[in-house]
């Protein structure tokens, strides 16, 4: 299959006007972003920050981006230069740290209001993850081999169809059917706070 | 939901689509807001396995962007704009163009001249005097009124068509060049070649029947 085939063909309908298929490029990408920009700084909600800025420069650079290297690789560069340069502007910014400095309490609320990591979010997130790990555990085991194989080792269809001796049409098939299963599950367990991605766009 | 289409949208999302079905879904994605929001848990899932902090349900990132991308302008103009300074001539483009032509012109003249006895008849063709043609039509067409017609000789066509050609460059070089410069490539012109003109039309104007034994 085209390698970036799917990345390009949504770039190309942004680099159109399509602004929807932006939407589906930082919902492919927000998390693998913030855990990228998370080695520059250790404040997530900071993270989150320059994530959204990488996402915006990234879109108003699209009418330069020709395909010449993979989408999330130059939204990986992207993404580096933004978070050093906030790092940067950060350590060089004495009115900023003064600020900080005179209104530490209105700064550690504000710190906190916009940190992913309070304890609810953590809360959520551990139950996201003990739910979607409950799921794996309950998939048949070619299903759940093939989800691995895929998610956390980053394996191509064509490699597990040789790990697992199989068609690479029943890879696909077998990732599909998992997804479904931990989907389901996710959404009888958080019914009601999923519908937030489609007031996206 | 068609569980073909969200088998196509899964494979889509770890690129192992064939691009033309890509070009598809990518059309359906960016528009059908329940397709997007199962795209949007694919990667919550990926996300969940691979034990990456934050991951959330309804992240704030995605929306935060959204929002200031759809206070922006859409990115067509943008590329139209792009397209058109691409295409558009820069300022250095209309000298380098008249250089060029230039110096196409004085290499096509100078090899012209070249050319040996051409180059004098093919001037010839052009500055023949009058005062020779009435001689070679009284002498064909006796009674007949008077007209200016240009003898026509197998030698005079046969270097019309170099003398065309360097008129065409002069021409092209005129478009291109300034005044004083399409002067002085005309001027030369003309002073290297006046004495063969010359001669050329004395020649002509004393020897009717050589015109007239040349005519078809």
């Amino acid at each position: 299959m085209g390698a970036d085939a799917s990345d390009l063909s949504l770039v190309r309908r942004v680099q159109r006007g399509d602004k929807g298929a932006f939407d589906a490029l930082v919902l492919k990408y927000q998390h693998k972003l913030v855990k990228l920009v998370m080695r520059y700084v250790r404040n997530p909600a900071e993270a989150e920050d320059i994530a959204q800025e990488a996402f915006i420069k990234a879109y108003r650079a699209l009418p330069q981006f020709r395909g010449d290297s993979a989408f999330y690789t130059w939204l990986y560069r992207i993404a580096i230069n933004t978070a050093k340069n906030a790092v940067v502007s950060r350590d060089r910014s004495p009115i900023e740290y003064e600020l900080d400095r005179g209104n530490e309490e209105s700064y550690d609320m504000q710190s906190r209001m916009k940190d992913a990591e309070t304890p609810e979010g953590l809360v959520l997130t551990d139950e996201i993850r003990s739910t979607v790990n409950a799921a794996i555990d309950a998939l048949p085991e070619d299903l759940r081999t093939a989800i691995v194989l895929r998610e956390l080792e980053g394996l191509s269809y064509e490699e597990i169809a040789a790990a697992m001796s199989c068609p690479v049409g029943t890879v696909r098939s077998r990732i599909f059917r998992a997804r479904e299963a931990i989907d389901r599950r996710l959404r009888e367990v958080f019914e009601g706070g999923l519908g937030r991605a489609e007031e996206i766009g | 939901m068609n569980e073909e289409l969200d088998s196509q949208l899964s494979a889509m999302f770890d690129d192992e689509l064939a691009p033309e079905e890509c070009e598809l879904l990518a059309r359906r994605l960016s528009r059908d807001e329940q397709l997007k929001s199962r795209w949007g848990r694919y990667a919550v899932i990926g996300a969940a396995i691979r034990s990456e902090r934050g991951v959330s349900l309804n992240p704030p990132l995605a929306g935060r962007v959204s929002a200031v991308i759809l206070a922006e302008p859409a990115l067509s103009g943008s590329a139209t704009a792009h397209g058109a300074r691409r295409g558009g001539m820069r300022w250095w483009q209309p000298v380098a163009g008249a250089a060029m032509a230039a110096g196409v012109a004085a290499v096509s003249i100078l090899w012209l001249r070249t050319q040996g006895p051409l180059s004098g008849a093919t001037l010839s063709a052009q500055l023949t005097p009058p005062t020779a043609v009435p001689t070679g039509v009284e002498a064909s067409a006796p009674g007949a009124p008077a007209s200016y017609v240009v003898p026509r000789s197998p030698a005079v066509r046969a270097v019309l068509v170099p003398s065309t050609t360097l008129a065409n460059y002069v021409v092209a070089h005129s478009m291109v060049s300034s005044p004083v410069a399409r002067r002085n490539l005309l001027s030369s012109l003309m002073t290297s070649e006046s004495t063969n003109v010359a001669s050329e039309a004395i020649r002509a104007a004393e020897d009717p029947h050589d015109v007239q034994s040349n005519l078809p």
